[in-house]
This record gives structure tokens, C-alpha cells and sequence, in this order.
């Protein structure tokens, strides 16, 4: 009997994790017009006003194309920057590793306030641009930790054998490092996207409405009008990522099957 | 930063020369991104505390003599302590069970973790409205059990705090199996070989192998939830109010951005207490695995 105790416990940890989010799936079916649980009665008619409002439409294509935006400009920073740290020593590294994490330790509201008094003189509160700097610096520590943990683990000696068999740096870059970094580029780059996507606060203060993401949306819906259509993007949203959670542990498990 | 001081402390490594600058080459895009788009925003803020409307500490002042937003920040450092130690609570067996099993339980686990961790915090907080609410699952049951009206659930700090655990535990449930899932399975049965029962294998040599990631998950989730702004201000209420609530309604409210700008100082610097302390004694780069 002692030994289910933690067995039970955990379980009840991973009902209280999941029961909440698997109680928006119904909700989104609900014909209620304010949050009603269990739902008087289900049609779908909430998802053919959410395909058909244009702000919601336009929320979500906003928010695919400032967490794509951040995603680039944060690999593009990260990228050798995980190189420069984990394969050199150099004047000031302790100092700069603590710079680099700075975007996640301050907190987002901080964040927030510094973004809108820092972009409203240039102008770019409210737009994309404005969104799109300031999630790629705060996505940048994500990326840079999910790369220089897969550079820290990659075996040199591969590239050794590149060069002692006669190719430049730069060939051997591009032959063989790169495509065995690739899985952990790709993860932090995805990291780095879903940290855009999910970022709510400082889109929140400095999104405006022209440039208003999904998650700022419907924190405003939520507060001022309770619109039954956030039971909707919630659930498509959970969906996506459990559909995304699931692949990731396919390619997970193969390798260790293999 | 300039490139002048970068050759110039690459010089100074001697024969490392040639690789300090290359090194400063690699990093600079990264750093310099962070220092002019980040620290420089920061700097505003600094900035706003002590000169919006006028130049002077009054913000500063204000706040630690009034006793109103004392207590907002004692609300704000025992929430915090309560969300951290309920999300240990749930998280510990919750890892442990996924780091000491391989079999299809692990897997469902580690799923319900996973999404979880990757939906964002607007949606997880939005289904506490709909659990909590007055025509939610919870007054349904009152009704069905013939209870009466439930108590009132919703916008109080009842419902932030256990919004916030709920929100936060995959951070602590992840810290913790970070740490866990290195500990060699090995010595567990070693220990058990010589006697121990699994009770006392788990408190002798699980347990204080463990206790880095109980300090690591402890200290993220205390220092995410003392700048919490989601789950508070959807789900809290105003008379317990933590800071970020305050620095919203000062902003939105009355427009005050010198006095919030300078609350969201002092929320800054007790992060940075905090993170320096633990900097000091662990390294930062452990806290997140």
C-alpha cells in the first residue's frame, strides 16, 4: 500500500496540471454566452465566429508573424553567441553570461514599462517592428541556453576528423557541425517562437491595436467583455500544443528504439 | 564595448589574442541586442521612478512610508512563499514518480507536463475563471449536493494563489526532474541491498541528491511569482493586492507611470536580491537546468 503513495500523489499533481485545460474543450462547444460550466446545450457556432471575426483573424495573424519575426532575429543572435560562450575563454565572460540572461530574469512587467517608454519616442508602439525587437531580446537567453546545451555536448573530434581529412573551416562548418547541431537549433528556435507566441505582458503594453497578438486579446476580452470565443482559441491553442508535445516525444523515442 | 577595449583585453590574454577577439566577434550581436534593447528600457524605468512628474525621491519615499503598500509587498513575498510551497508539494512526488519510472506512466506524465509548460498563461488562467465562476463546475456541484450558494471563489486570493500554482507548477516539476533524472538508480538499490526500506532509501539518498533541484525549482517559481502579472490581476482582487497589481492599476487607473515606474524598481531589485543570492552560491546557469 506505501508504495502507491507517491503513484497517487503524482496523479493527483497530473489531474490538477490537465483537468482545467481539458475543461475549455467542452466550453468552447457550450452555447452559454458568459462562462457557463456544465454548458446549457452545444453547437459549434462559436468556432464559425471566431474563422469569421476579423479582429480575432487578425490577432492570430499577428501573432505568427512577430513570434516568426523574433524567432529569426533571435537565431541570428543566439546562434554565436552560444559559440562564442561555450567554446572560448575571454576577457569579462562571467559578466556577459549574466548579461545574456537578463531578458528572463527581469520581470516581464518591468520589461513592459521599460518597452513602452523606451519605444514610444521611436515611434513603434503599436506596431510590428516595436513587438518584434523587443520578443527577440527576450526570447534570445531561451534560444542561447537550448543551443549551448547542445553545443556542449557535441563531439569536436568530428570536426578534427573534417579538418585532418582536408576540408577548410568553413566547409566543415557547414558539413558537419551545423548538421549535427540542427535538432538543438531547431528546438530553440522553436522555443524562441512559442515564448513569442505565448508572451503575454509586454504585449500588453506595448502592442497597441494595430499590432495586438492573440494572448493580449484575449486577456482584454476577458477583462472587459467576456467573449465565449476565448473558449475557442483556448482550445485550439491546447490542441496545437498537445499535437506538438506528442511529435516531439515520437521523435523523441525513436532514436532510443532504434 | 567598444572594439577598441575588446582588442584591448584580448591583448592583454596574450596568446590568447586571436581567439579573445573571435570570442567578442561571436558574442557581440547577442550582447549588444541585450545592452541597447534591453538594459537601455530598463534604464527608463530607473529614469521615470525619479524624474515623472518632478526630480526627486518622493516615489521612493512614498512607498515605504505608506502603510498600504507595505502591506502589498508583504502580501506579495507571503503569496509567493505559499504559491512556491504548494507547487513543491504537487511537483516533488509528481518528479519523482517521473524520474524513478520508465514505462508508459512516465510518458503520460511527462505529456501533462509538457502541455502544460507550452500553453500560454492567458489560456490556463481563463480556465480557472470558468471552474471558479458563479455558474462554474464548482457551484454546479454546491447545487447537486444541495449545498446552497458556494462561498464566493472567484477575485479573491484564494483563487491567485491556486491560479498561480497552477500555472507555475510545470516550472518546479521540471527544475526538480532536471536534477532527479541524473540521480543513478543505482544507488537507490544499493542502499535497499543493505537494508534500508524503501522509505529510508529514499530519505538517506534520494532526498539529499535531490535537494538542488528543490532549491532551483523554489527559487524560480518564488522569483516568477513575485512579478506575476497575469493570474493576479485576472483572477485577484484588489483588496489583496500583489505589486504587480499595483503597478497596473496605477498605471491604467490613475496614469501614474513615475510612482509605477518606481514600484516596478523595487520589484526589480528584490529579484535581484534574490537571484544574486542564489548566483552566489550555486551559479546562475544551474537555475535552469
Amino acid at each position: 500500500m506505501a508504495r502507491h503513495v507517491p503513484l497517487l500523489l503524482a496523479s493527483l499533481a497530473a489531474i490538477f496540471l490537465v483537468a482545467p485545460m481539458a475543461i475549455i474543450v467542452p466550453m468552447s462547444f457550450s452555447k452559454a454566452i458568459s462562462f457557463e460550466f456544465p454548458p446549457p446545450g452545444y453547437w459549434t457556432g462559436y468556432y464559425a465566429q471566431y474563422f469569421s471575426s476579423h479582429s480575432w483573424l487578425e490577432a492570430t495573424a499577428n501573432s505568427f508573424i512577430i513570434a516568426f519575426g523574433s524567432m529569426a532575429l533571435t537565431l541570428i543572435a543566439a546562434l554565436p553567441a552560444a559559440f562564442g560562450f561555450v567554446r572560448y575563454r575571454f576577457y569579462g565572460k562571467s559578466v556577459l553570461n549574466l548579461v545574456m540572461m537578463l531578458p528572463i530574469i527581469v520581470p516581464a512587467v518591468v520589461s513592459a514599462l521599460g518597452y513602452y517608454s523606451f519605444l514610444s519616442p521611436l515611434r513603434l508602439v503599436g506596431t510590428h517592428a516595436g513587438m518584434i525587437i523587443a520578443h527577440s531580446v527576450l526570447s534570445i537567453p531561451v534560444a542561447f541556453l537550448v543551443i549551448a546545451a547542445a553545443l556542449k555536448g557535441f563531439d569536436r573530434n568530428l570536426e578534427r576528423a573534417a579538418m585532418s581529412a582536408g576540408a577548410g573551416p568553413l566547409r566543415t562548418f557547414l558539413w558537419v557541425t551545423l548538421p549535427v547541431l540542427r535538432p538543438g537549433i531547431l528546438v530553440g528556435a522553436l522555443f524562441a517562437f512559442l515564448h513569442s507566441f505565448n508572451e503575454a505582458v509586454v504585449a500588453i503594453f506595448i502592442a497597441g491595436r494595430d499590432a495586438s497578438t492573440l494572448p493580449k486579446k484575449m486577456f482584454e476580452s476577458i477583462r472587459l467583455e467576456s467573449d465565449p470565443v476565448i473558449a475557442v482559441v483556448s482550445t485550439l491553442l491546447t490542441g496545437a500544443v498537445l499535437l506538438g508535445v506528442l511529435i516531439s516525444l515520437f521523435f523523441r523515442q525513436r532514436p532510443a528504439q532504434g | 564595448m567598444s572594439k577598441a577595449a575588446s582588442t584591448q583585453a584580448a591583448r592583454r590574454r596574450g596568446p590568447m589574442s586571436r581567439d579573445g577577439l573571435t570570442a567578442w566577434l561571436l558574442v557581440a550581436p547577442a550582447v549588444l541586442c541585450i545592452i541597447v534593447l534591453f538594459i537601455v528600457p530598463i534604464g527608463y524605468v530607473l529614469l521615470l521612478s525619479v524624474t515623472d512628474p518632478t526630480v526627486s525621491l518622493d516615489h521612493y519615499r512614498r512607498f515605504f512610508t505608506v502603510p498600504l503598500y507595505a502591506n502589498v509587498m508583504v502580501n506579495t513575498f507571503r503569496t509567493s512563499l505559499i504559491v512556491t510551497l504548494a507547487c513543491l508539494a504537487f511537483g516533488y512526488p509528481l518528479a519523482y514518480v517521473m524520474a524513478r519510472r520508465t514505462d508508459a506512466v512516465a510518458v503520460i506524465f511527462l505529456v501533462a507536463v509538457g502541455l502544460s509548460f507550452w500553453t500560454g498563461f492567458v489560456v490556463r488562467t481563463y480556465a480557472w475563471l470558468v471552474i471558479l465562476g458563479n455558474k462554474g463546475p464548482v457551484a454546479a456541484t454546491y447545487a447537486l449536493a444541495g449545498w446552497g450558494k458556494p462561498p464566493q471563489l472567484l477575485f479573491t486570493s484564494f483563487s491567485s494563489t491556486l491560479g498561480m500554482t497552477h500555472v507555475l507548477l510545470p516550472y518546479m516539476v521540471l527544475a526538480l526532474h532536471g536534477v532527479m533524472r541524473k540521480i543513478d538508480p543505482s544507488y537507490m538499490r544499493a542502499a535497499e541491498g543493505l537494508g534500508a526500506r524503501s522509505f529510508g532509501a529514499f530519505r538517506l539518498v534520494f532526498l539529499p541528491l535531490s535537494l538542488p533541484g528543490v532549491v532551483n525549482g523554489c527559487v524560480l517559481v518564488f522569483t516568477m511569482c513575485l512579478g506575476f502579472y497575469i493570474t493576479p490581476i485576472l483572477l485577484g482582487t484588489p483588496k489583496d493586492m500583489m505589486i504587480s497589481q499595483l503597478i497596473s492599476q496605477q498605471i491604467e487607473d490613475l496614469l501614474a507611470w513615475g510612482f509605477a515606474s518606481a514600484i516596478a524598481v523595487v520589484l526589480l531589485a528584490s529579484t535581484l536580491v534574490l537571484l544574486g543570492v542564489y548566483n552566489r552560491f550555486a551559479g546562475l546557469d544551474r537555475l535552469w537546468g
